[in-house]
């Protein structure tokens, strides 16, 4: 009988980088199921009036965040889309290089023949420490809390600013990454405005309970799965799709290792076996 | 075609040097692990520069005097680093603790305790409303939300006629957090994997314009 090539870590490896290379070069398209609650915060999201102020942020999000940006890139591009706006409001230190992330690989700025002019369709505030205090401060009195955008511009000479005071004129909040569990009471629950939160996939399970908690005004999206589900709402697949198609082939390649260990393994055993019987 | 950016060859080197541990420790993954941690801790620093500068502005152009309050606050907190005179810095991080820990508290009663509660009665009538896949996940749900309470409520042993029954939900409310717990990592070994893609897809995409 044939050996089986016994399954060295290297070789998985190899398998998984295959895949990864090929699914980064090349979008296939796997299917994968739509959550209602994606479903629903899209259609929330369509059903707001041009011009509603919107605000991303409260997320300890680090740089790249890539698994909550896919579903943020897609989202950016609809409030562009449908003519609301966007106030970008970094919690986290490296808040800052995300939300400029997402705005660039949105394409929706002017610069690259978006809709989007900054300061009056969407404005970067700078970093703000204090985490739950900072958050509670910004929905209190935006003005109070901040007084330069990102650039160091008053933001009294920022047109967009100038009719953003407090939590009454937020229509939505946007939050990447973790944390809503610790900032939905402040936002949802004492000042009633909707948040949709890209949650990082290990931190869906905690988080999709609140949406029990604040029915119809809380949506939480899985991950780069979540991402995949609304850039296909919005119908532009990207980095969740390619995630997607990563987990796709995935499944079935561990589903194959699996196999070939067990295999591996009986055949080892069988042939001690033999050789015990022999001697 | 292949990106002529140095930034984009400087990230495409970096991630590969870091995808080089799947083959073992070297020289050339500790490269790109020393210049991630210092780049954070040098981005840390620069970002709070424009911080420093909104935060104040309001001060030094004297529309709000009263901000020498916390800026004496942030100075006294840099006394943590000096160990003879650290107790000056206890004023400031008393302070941030007390009011953070008064609006989580706050935050916790309304929501995580108040709003669980109501959620999962609001759920238990649901039972008998909508479609069968709804009435079931209602029911999984709930006795799953009993069970596992039951579990963390009694983990001392009971004795008497409800001792037996009482084991069981137990023992029921423990496989409950079981499955919460492989539910969680099997979402993280997800994200993991949805991060490698997304690593590569930027190296493929970004630096070799595929």
């Amino acid at each position: 009988m044939a050996k089986i090539p016994e399954l060295k870590s290297q070789y998985i490896w190899l398998v998984v980088l295959l895949v990864y290379i090929s699914t980064g070069a090349f979008t296939l398209n796997a299917p994968f199921q739509m959550s209602q609650a994606t479903v629903d915060a899209y259609n929330y999201v369509e059903s707001l009036k041009p011009g509603s102020i919107c605000v991303l942020g409260g997320g300890n999000v680090f740089a790249f965040d890539l698994e909550s940006s896919a579903g943020q890139i897609a989202a950016i591009k609809q409030i562009a889309r449908k003519g609301l706006r966007l106030v970008e409001f970094p919690t986290g230190v490296e808040g800052i290089m995300f939300h400029r992330y997402c705005i660039d690989a949105a394409r929706v700025d002017e610069k690259y023949g978006g809709p989007w002019k900054y300061g009056r369709d969407y404005v970067l505030l700078p970093y703000v420490p204090g985490g739950t205090i900072a958050v509670v401060a910004f929905l209190t009195d935006v003005h109070a809390l901040i007084s330069t955008d990102l650039f160091g511009t008053p933001i009294k000479q920022v047109p967009l600013m100038n009719e953003m005071h407090s939590y009454k004129d937020i229509a939505l909040w946007f939050m990447p990454h973790w944390a809503a569990e610790t900032y939905s009471p402040y936002i949802i629950g004492e000042r009633g405005v909707p948040l949709l939160f890209f949650a990082q996939a290990s931190n869906y399970v905690t988080a999709a309970v609140y949406m029990n908690i604040y029915p119809d005004k809380m949506w939480v999206t899985n991950g780069f799965l979540g991402g995949a589900q609304y850039e296909k709402l919005v119908g532009s697949p990207g980095l969740g799709q390619s995630a997607v198609d990563g987990y796709t082939i995935l499944s079935g390649a561990f589903l194959g290792f699996v196999l070939l260990g067990n295999m591996t393994l009986l055949s080892d055993v069988r042939r001690k076996e033999k050789v015990e019987v022999k001697q | 075609m292949i990106s002529t950016d140095p930034w984009v060859w400087i990230s495409a080197f970096l991630t590969i040097c870091s995808f080089s541990l799947l083959y073992g420790d070297n020289p050339l993954f500790r490269i790109a692990e020393y210049t991630f941690t210092s780049t954070v801790v040098a981005n840390s620093v620069v970002t709070s520069i424009p911080t420093l500068r909104d935060r104040f502005m309001p001060l030094f152009n004297g529309t709000k005097p009263w901000f020498i309050i916390p800026l004496a606050l942030g100075i006294m907190s840099l006394f943590v680093v000096w160990r003879k005179y650290a107790w000056v810095a206890s004023f400031p991080y008393a302070l941030f603790l007390g009011v953070n820990t008064g609006i989580s508290m706050r935050g916790a009663v309304g929501t995580t305790i108040i709003g669980n509660i109501r959620a999962v009665m609001q759920e238990g009538a649901a039972i008998l409303i909508g479609s069968p896949t709804d009435q079931l996940g209602y029911v999984v749900r709930i006795v799953f939300t009993v069970s596992g309470m039951i579990y963390l409520f009694f983990t001392l042993f009971l004795k008497g006629s409800l001792a037996k029954p009482m084991g069981y939900v137990r023992t029921f409310g423990k496989y409950a957090w079981l499955v919460f717990m492989a539910i969680m990592i099997g979402n993280g070994v997800q994200q993991y994997s949805g991060l490698a893609t997304s690593a590569m897809n930027r190296l493929i995409r970004t630096w070799l314009g595929f």
